[in-house]
């Protein structure tokens, strides 16, 4: 939309780019548009495949973003735009209300079939895929809307949960879920509390971002450090400062 | 800015926006008042702040002790300060406390000690005292009631009582909550309208010329079933709801709870608008207080959060800046739309004034203003026979 007039908050809120100086200290990130899309590919690359022997698809959590982005209401709007035309899926992880976990559709189907080569319940799998994934973009499913909207059978309905597609939520309705997960759960918050430890260690409580990024991984941290700092930086359980000399990570007590 | 001014000159612009670009220049540029301290009167915290409307120069606050609790009443020319006689003030902490809508004539205050009273300001006696059977946490007056003067009060019970200002008779009550009512709000655009958080999760919204319930509970999810839980069906946050603040023109409500999130909703239709502020901490048991900015284009609201003010952008969610000068918990704020400014109060007993500080002065014109202070204090002596505790200004 080409608006004829600036808005009152455009005089305000746009920063001057710097011609030419070096920016010491820590990255701004504010200039240029938001692409959600890239940051996504970027945090997938920090998912360890191997870990899993790649039977999980690469799964990045909502609020990583939230890190990379400052602006979380555009981020939640891309990330709804995204899920809308169906490229990326949305989890409930579980261990947290409000931690959700992003796969590619593309991905996720991928190793979801691969996974069931072989098995009694690869047919009402391979259904439940093409019909309810890809249509609707729901997280969690109820027993009517099963039964009715997609005209699955009782025993269809034990085979997918049985095959970890879906997760039992309470009676009558279940949550979308990826199978196998519950390793990646388990290794995330322990890897999540391991590093949230070592902030919380250090002199002050606080650790330059650099510098936590080159520790050698404990034996509790099984996932790349970045992919850590990403979530904990995300939701706000560290608070993030720009200093001379890099970002500062310090320990948020609530 | 010198494009608005001359926009503005020419003819160009509406002067409503160059108004609008000025407020939001100023309410950007806030800093901790460097000339002046608010009076430290109270030897106890703040719990809440009122600015009156429409003389806009008085002050009003209440100190939460469980003895003696003073209010007292700032004139911003003097400074002075009033206090009500010991006689009748609450005997437990003060919650609320709000100006007649349409003059300073009266107020009205409410406390923990389960009475609400209406105050003469004149006489500093209360007229009327309304008895309840829990803690009073909240009331509001519409502000811009013509056909009613209902108070509407927020206790322990989860019963909205709704007391009539002009016959004394409160048999108005509003039944829906489960919880304790946390905060209630008067619409500012339909006087009729009225929002209230409780406890329980949940924020209702009534019409009190309706006989049968709430016309709409907020649901944080939009009736999008599948978000989560099911024990979270229809509530507005994930835990309770204790902060209410219309936006201006009473189009927004925005709601603060213990789940350390702060929500933005359309209030003609209760849908979440999804606006995403990140982690706003609330560990407040009871009302929190927060504002939004008037007259500036995008709105701020202030929030207290631990102890300092936390400024987000109202529908883009930034956080702008923090506000850092107290010592310790701030517990409410107010803001004040003509000069843009910001009061705020809090345990450590000081009310700190935020103004916007967008020139620093240079060495020349400070010895010429001291010229100018010692007249102001001289002329203040000449004012008649007002309880007066001078603040000498200080020299920046």
């Amino acid at each position: 939309m080409n608006r004829k007039r600036a808005l009152v908050s455009d005089t305000f809120m746009v920063k001057k780019r710097r011609n030419g100086t070096e920016t010491f200290g820590a990255d701004g990130d504010r200039d240029g548009p938001t692409d959600v899309k890239s940051s996504l590919e970027y945090l997938r690359t920090l998912f360890p495949r191997k870990l899993f022997n790649d039977t999980l698809p690469q799964i990045v959590l909502k609020h990583q973003l939230y890190s990379i982005h400052h602006d979380k209401t555009l981020v939640d709007k891309e990330v709804s735009k995204l899920r809308e035309q169906g490229e990326l899926l949305m989890f409930q992880l579980g261990f947290d209300s409000e931690a959700f976990g992003l796969v590619f559709a593309s991905d996720y189907k991928a190793k979801v079939l691969a996974g069931e080569e072989g098995k009694v319940t690869r047919a009402a799998v391979e259904k439940f895929l093409e019909k309810a994934v890809s249509s609707c973009t729901d997280l969690s499913f109820s027993k009517d809307k099963m039964l009715k909207e997609f005209l699955f059978t009782d025993s269809e309905i034990t085979q997918l949960v049985k095959s970890g597609v879906l997760t039992v939520r309470d009676a009558g309705s279940w949550w979308l879920s990826i199978p196998n997960s519950g390793k990646f759960t388990k290794y995330f918050i322990q890897g999540r509390k391991a590093v949230l430890g070592m902030v919380k260690k250090s002199k002050y409580s606080e650790v330059m971002k650099a510098d936590i990024e080159e520790r050698p991984s404990t034996s509790q941290v099984k996932f790349h450090m970045k992919y850590h700092i990403h979530d904990i930086v995300g939701a706000e359980l560290v608070e993030s400062i720009p200093t001379t000399s890099g970002t500062l990570l310090r320990f948020v007590d609530s | 800015m010198l494009g608005f001014l001359t926009a503005r000159q020419v003819g160009l612009d509406d002067p409503l926006r160059l108004r609008r670009a000025e407020s939001t220049r100023r309410v950007l540029g806030l800093k901790l008042n460097p000339d002046r301290d608010v009076d430290r009167i109270h030897g106890n915290g703040i719990n809440t702040i009122d600015i009156d409307a429409i003389e806009v120069f008085h002050l009003l606050n209440y100190s939460s002790l469980w003895m003696c609790d003073k209010c007292k009443i700032h004139c911003s020319n003097g400074w002075g300060y009033y206090q009500c006689r010991n006689r009748y003030v609450h005997k437990f902490s003060v919650e609320t406390v709000q100006w007649y809508p349409y003059d300073t004539g009266m107020f009205v205050s409410s406390s923990f000690d389960k009475t609400m009273k209406v105050w003469d300001t004149e006489t500093l006696k209360p007229a009327e005292v309304f008895e309840f059977e829990g803690n009073v946490y909240s009331h509001h007056l519409s502000p811009i009631a013509r056909k009613h003067s209902l108070i509407a009060v927020g206790t322990k019970n989860p019963k909205i009582q709704l007391c009539d200002l002009k016959s004394g008779s409160r048999i108005h009550v509003l039944h829906g909550h489960r919880g304790e009512v946390l905060s209630v709000r008067w619409s500012p655009r339909y006087e009729h309208i009225l929002a209230s958080a409780s406890a329980d999760s949940k924020v209702k919204v009534w019409d009190v010329r309706r006989a049968s319930g709430s016309l709409f509970t907020l649901d944080q999810h939009n009736g999008d079933k599948s978000k989560a839980s099911s024990e979270a069906v229809n509530t507005a946050h994930n835990g309770r709801v204790n902060g209410l603040c219309f936006t201006g023109d009473g189009l927004h409500l925005l709601t603060a709870g213990t789940d350390d999130r702060m929500r933005l909703w359309n209030s003609a239709s209760g849908e979440n608008t999804l606006v995403n502020y990140g982690k706003v901490c609330n560990e407040s048991r009871k009302r929190l207080q927060f504002t939004v900015s008037r007259g500036c284009s995008p709105e701020f609201v202030f929030v207290p959060c631990g102890s300092s003010v936390a400024v987000y952008a109202l529908h883009t969610g930034e956080l702008v800046t923090m506000l850092r000068g107290h010592y310790n918990n701030v517990d409410c704020c107010e803001f004040h739309p003509d000069y843009q400014e910001l009061y705020s109060g809090g345990k450590d007993c000081n009310i700190l004034a935020w103004v916007p500080v967008l020139r620093v002065s240079d060495v020349e014109e400070e010895t010429s203003r001291e010229n100018k202070v010692q007249e102001t204090i001289l002329d203040e002596g000449k004012f008649g026979n007002l309880l007066h505790q001078k603040k000498i200004t200080s020299l920046p």
